[in-house]
This record gives structure tokens, C-alpha cells and sequence, in this order.
């Protein structure tokens, strides 16, 4: 009798924990919310993924492609886990869709639930929806996946783009005091797209401290060094709409000790990483514990960054803070192995 | 080596070289405040004469310390409490309703100057320090809660410590602004601050602001909750005509005491 291991989540790490288990024989129910695979990646369209600029359906897609054709999972679009309950050391849960609810036995479960976008919104300085140029890095990503980057007011091309980082992290006014990790990178890799694409239109990024940790690094120095980013320092604090149907940047340029209000075609806010409301959610429906940021707490994060306080319960990718897609994909081959084990331990 | 300073404007009373002004050779003289140059006029060194610029010597700029006492001693106060939370960032200053006005007004600065307890840079912005208004943006945007507008007010504590004779000197009272703080205390008792507010934008020659989306918003959410009524309603403080008394009292005798030392 093989083993059964519950997913949830089908983004890149729950994605990788499921093909790896199914290729380790086991049975594997993976459950998601969306009515397609992919998690973030797909449903914000993103179009090349950092360091290395190759298409994300390179990744995601295999990763989909792998998960739907493999004989051992089975995945439930469209649905939840509706009631979780412990039985010895195995657990019984009721998945539920839209064709029904279906009670299970599970060996383990690995939790990849992942984050949710900052909402620009809820930050009222930067005037997002208010302006119809001010978008933010998962629109901007969307729009560069459909291949229509143009001004969203009057639908022609940007000469002038600003990109503001930390939006919606490391502030204590909207709560998030943790950085999200990879939002600078993300908008270095949008800027150098931008300039590739059309190098008619400027770029400026606006920072407080750019974190292109590691490897990384290396496309913040193209960005500057080949394509002529400029990086200005200095968070904005206001977004006001300007002459010609611009928007207006407030802010101070920290170096040069003096405010500026420059005009900008578009804007964009690089909104960082939250737990989203289904973290909460998941924490009091599997009795896992939850940080102070937010997200799921690991049991030791340097030691089991991928197990919760609850045997047999395990963490994977952006459920348990921000991450790179890299990160997300190790973490759920790291959970794969650990749920494995755990249910042969306790077959 | 004899060194040897004489009065040469005396021996030369009759002509010769023309006296330069100090440091006036130096190519980029602006950038060098006077303090740091020394030149002697006049001055021989064994029998060499190197008066003027052939003696001068700039001080060298660079700091050789921070003074973390200063730092310690804004931390003690109750409104500098939070500086050890700045990691400049530019927040404050971006937000600022002065520094459009005065672009020497740089929260931002002041806290960053604070923090290392360079009084030496500090001094230089004694005129402009006090002009914080307290809008209370900076606090609100703030991504640390460093509570910026309390630290321009123990900034202006501090220089009023440290600096009183230049505060004395340097420091000049916006006549306009003093007097319209001053009518509407004396004339109302109290401080209205939608006035305030409007005087400030028309001062600046933002009246078209006035009219803007917030302040129409603000106006008849006022109007709805009943405060826009009830600050009418309020009418003057208790007894407010001995206050008044004793307020025009303490003016007079102030105008007094600084006439009488400033000698008129």
C-alpha cells in the first residue's frame, strides 16, 4: 500500500512537492484554491523570472505540465480543505469543491498556501487606483506578459517611468516591518526589460537601500551599467497628479539634501510580499502556529525552516515569508523528503 | 627661524603691495567656510616676507569624532525619545510642509545631525531650525514611527541650549506668521487651524490647493460630524478676558525687557 500525502497549495512549491512525491510512488491529493495551477506566477502572468531573464513557463509551466499528466496526483481546482482533524498520527481531511466533499486519511501534509501581493491601496500616499499610471510590480509584470506596456490613461508608450521600492514593506505605518526580499530585484529586472524593450523611456528607481542579495547583484549592475537606470535615494512620500497628465513624484533626494517634485509618465510600486488572509485561515484550521508578520511560523527556521510546530504538518515556499521562486521550488523538494519520511516512519 | 609679525600697514602707509582680503586667492573660496582659514596679514619668516597668501593654511574638514553624548542626552527626552530609530530613509523631508519654503528645513538632516551629535553642522541651520510648523505628516508616513515632528521640537530645545547667543542673533521672527498666531490668540483664545492652515497656503501661493479634493473632503466631513459647528459653538475660553489680561501683561513686559537690552 503506498503512501498519501496531502498537498495544498499548487504554486511552484507545493507544485514541486507533489511531482516529487508522485515520482516517489506516493498518492498525492494536491489541492487549490484557483482553477488552474501556477499559484502567483500564473495568475499575475510573469513573463521572465529573475537572475537569469528565461521565460517563467520554462519553470511554471513544466512544473504544470509534470503535475497534470503524473499518474499519482490527483488535483482538486477550485477547492479547499474544509475540516482537518488528527487521527493518531495520521490525519483526516475534508476536501472541498464544487463537485462535492470528499473525506480523506493523509499519512502528511505539506502546506504551500504562499502570500498574497501587498494591496498599493491601502497605502494612501501613493495614490494607487486613484491615478490610473500608477501600477505596481505584478501589474507591470502582467502587462509586459500580454505584451501591452503602455500608459494605462491614454494607452501610448511611457517616456519617463519611476519605480518606488518598499512599498508596503519595512514600514511600521502600514504594519510589515520585514523586507520582502525579492521586490528590488524584481524591479531592476522589470527596469532592465523596460529599457531593452523600449529604450526610448527612462528609468529611475527610487530606494531607501537596494537588497539584490547574492547573485543577484549582478542585474543591478547591468541595469546601471547597461541600460542606464538611474537609482535616486530617497523614499517618495506623496503621489499628486501633475501638468500634462502626469504623476508627480514627492520626495527628497537624500544625497543632495533637497526635496524634488518631479513628473512621471507612469509609476511603479514595487509592493512587497504578505501572508494574505489564508494564512490565518490555515494556521487555525491545521492548529499550526503563526508569526507576528503574519505568515506561518517554521518550527526552528534555521534548522527545519520546512516543519511546523505540528508533526506530520509541513512548510513549503512563500507561506512561511517572502521568497524567490528558486527558494520556493528547494523548499518544496525539502518538505517532499520530510513528509516521505514521515509517513513511512509512521505507515 | 625668526618668525616675525609686524604691522605692515603702518611701515607700508605710504603704498606698495595692495592688502588682499583673507583667503581670497583660494580658487574655490566658497566652498571653504571663513573659520577654517588661517592667514596672517602680515608675517616674515627669517627675514622672508610671506604676508597674505603666501602664508594661508586651511583648517582640514575632516571630522576625527562622533560625539555620542549629544545623542544620549536627545534620547533622555521625552520628544527625541525615538531617535535611535532613524535610519534615514528621507520620509520626513519628502513629506514636509516647510521645506517646499525654506529648502534649508531638512528633518531628515537635523535627526541624522543629531544622531552623531555634529553640532558643528547644526549651527548652521539655527535660523531655519525653529520652522517646523507641526503638521504631524512626517510622524504619520514615517515607516519607523521616529516621530519626527516631536524631534524638530527637541532639536529647537537643543539649539536653544547650546546656541543662545546665536539664537539671539540669527534667529528671525517671521513677522507675518508671529502675527497671526498672535491675533488669533489674543483676539479668539484659541488656535484655529483651518485659518492657520489657509494663511500657510496663501503665504506660499498655493490657493489653488485650497479648493483641492482633500481640503473639500476634509471641509464637509467637518461639517457632517458637527465639528466644523462646534468650534463656533465653543466660543471663547472661560474667562478669557483675565487671561487675556495676563497674556497682553507678559507681552508687554517681555517687549520691555528685550528693548531694555537691546539698549532702546
Amino acid at each position: 500500500m503506498s503512501e498519501n500525502i496531502l498537498v495544498i497549495g499548487g504554486g511552484p512549491a507545493g507544485l514541486n512537492a507533489a511531482v516529487m512525491l508522485s515520482e516517489l510512488g506516493v498518492n498525492v491529493a494536491l489541492v487549490e484554491r484557483d482553477s488552474f495551477l501556477g499559484g502567483n506566477p500564473k495568475k499575475f502572468k510573469y513573463k521572465f523570472l529573475f537572475p537569469d531573464m528565461q521565460p517563467a513557463d520554462n519553470v511554471i509551466g513544466e512544473l504544470i505540465k509534470k503535475a497534470e499528466s503524473g499518474g499519482n496526483i490527483k488535483v482538486y481546482y477550485s477547492s479547499e480543505v474544509s475540516d482537518f482533524k488528527e487521527n493518531g498520527k495520521k490525519f483526516d481531511a475534508v476536501i472541498k469543491s464544487a463537485s462535492g466533499s470528499e473525506t480523506k486519511t493523509f499519512d502528511s501534509v505539506i502546506v504551500a498556501t504562499g502570500f498574497e501581493h501587498f494591496d498599493p491601496a491601502r497605502d494612501a500616499k501613493y495614490s494607487y487606483q486613484l491615478f490610473d499610471d500608477v501600477i505596481d510590480i505584478k501589474d507591470l509584470e502582467r502587462m509586459m506578459g500580454e505584451n501591452n506596456f503602455v500608459r494605462p490613461s491614454n494607452g501610448k508608450p511611457p517616456k519617463k517611468v519611476a519605480f518606488i521600492l518598499c512599498v508596503g514593506s519595512r514600514d511600521r505605518h502600514v504594519g510589515n516591518q520585514y523586507c520582502s526580499r525579492v521586490c528590488c530585484t524584481v524591479s531592476v529586472k522589470q527596469a532592465i526589460e523596460m529599457r531593452e524593450h523600449f529604450p526610448d523611456c527612462e528609468a529611475y528607481i527610487f530606494y531607501m537601500d537596494i537588497r539584490t542579495y547574492g547573485f543577484f547583484e549582478d542585474l543591478y549592475w547591468k541595469a546601471m551599467e547597461e541600460h542606464d537606470v538611474q537609482i535616486v535615494k530617497g523614499r517618495i512620500a506623496e503621489i499628486t497628479s501633475g501638468p500634462d497628465n502626469t504623476v508627480v513624484c514627492k520626495g527628497e533626494d537624500t544625497l543632495l539634501r533637497g526635496p524634488f517634485e518631479i513628473p512621471f509618465d507612469m509609476v511603479v510600486l514595487a509592493s512587497g510580499m504578505e501572508g494574505g488572509p489564508q494564512s490565518p485561515e490555515i494556521s487555525s484550521k491545521l492548529g499550526i502556529e503563526l508569526d507576528e508578520h503574519g505568515f506561518l511560523k517554521p518550527e526552528n527556521v534555521t534548522l527545519s525552516p520546512f516543519k511546523s510546530n505540528k508533526p506530520g504538518v509541513f512548510l513549503a515556499g512563500a507561506c512561511t515569508g517572502p521568497k524567490a521562486i528558486s527558494d520556493s521550488i528547494t523548499e518544496g523538494a525539502a518538505a517532499a523528503m520530510n513528509a516521505y519520511t514521515y509517513a513511512v516512519k509512521n505507515r | 627661524m625668526a618668525l616675525e609679525k609686524h604691522d605692515k600697514d603702518k611701515e607700508n602707509s605710504g603704498g606698495g603691495r595692495p592688502v588682499a582680503e583673507k583667503g581670497e586667492h583660494i580658487v574655490a573660496r566658497h566652498l571653504i567656510e571663513d573659520d577654517n582659514i588661517k592667514e596672517e596679514k602680515n608675517l616674515v619668516i627669517d627675514g622672508v616676507d610671506v604676508s597674505g597668501r603666501w602664508n594661508t593654511f586651511i583648517i582640514s574638514r575632516v571630522d576625527s569624532d562622533f560625539d555620542r553624548s549629544f545623542f544620549e542626552e536627545i534620547k533622555k527626552t521625552v520628544a527625541g525619545s525615538r531617535i535611535n530609530r532613524c535610519w534615514q530613509c528621507g520620509m520626513c523631508t519628502a513629506s514636509c510642509t516647510v521645506t517646499p519654503l525654506y529648502r534649508r528645513f531638512n528633518p531628515r538632516a537635523f535627526i541624522y545631525m543629531m544622531q552623531l551629535g555634529n553640532l558643528k553642522e547644526l549651527k548652521k541651520y539655527i535660523d531655519v531650525a525653529w520652522r517646523c510648523v507641526g503638521c504631524y505628516k512626517c510622524s504619520q508616513r514615517c515607516p519607523k514611527q521616529v516621530n519626527p515632528a516631536e524631534m524638530m521640537e527637541a532639536l529647537a530645545l537643543v539649539i536653544k541650549k547650546y546656541f543662545p547667543e546665536e539664537v539671539k542673533t540669527k534667529l528671525k521672527l517671521d513677522e507675518e506668521v508671529k502675527k497671526i498666531y498672535e491675533d488669533m490668540i489674543i483676539g479668539h483664545g484659541r488656535l484655529d487651524l483651518a485659518k492657520l492652515h489657509t494663511s500657510a497656503m496663501q503665504k506660499s501661493g498655493r490657493t489653488k490647493e485650497l479648493l483641492g479634493k482633500i481640503e473639500r473632503d476634509t471641509i464637509f466631513k467637518m461639517a457632517k460630524d458637527g465639528r466644523a459647528f462646534s468650534i463656533l459653538r465653543l466660543g471663547k475660553p472661560h474667562n478669557w478676558s483675565r487671561s487675556k489680561e495676563a497674556i497682553e501683561n507678559y507681552l508687554r513686559k517681555l517687549n520691555t525687557i528685550e528693548n531694555g537690552e537691546a539698549g532702546v
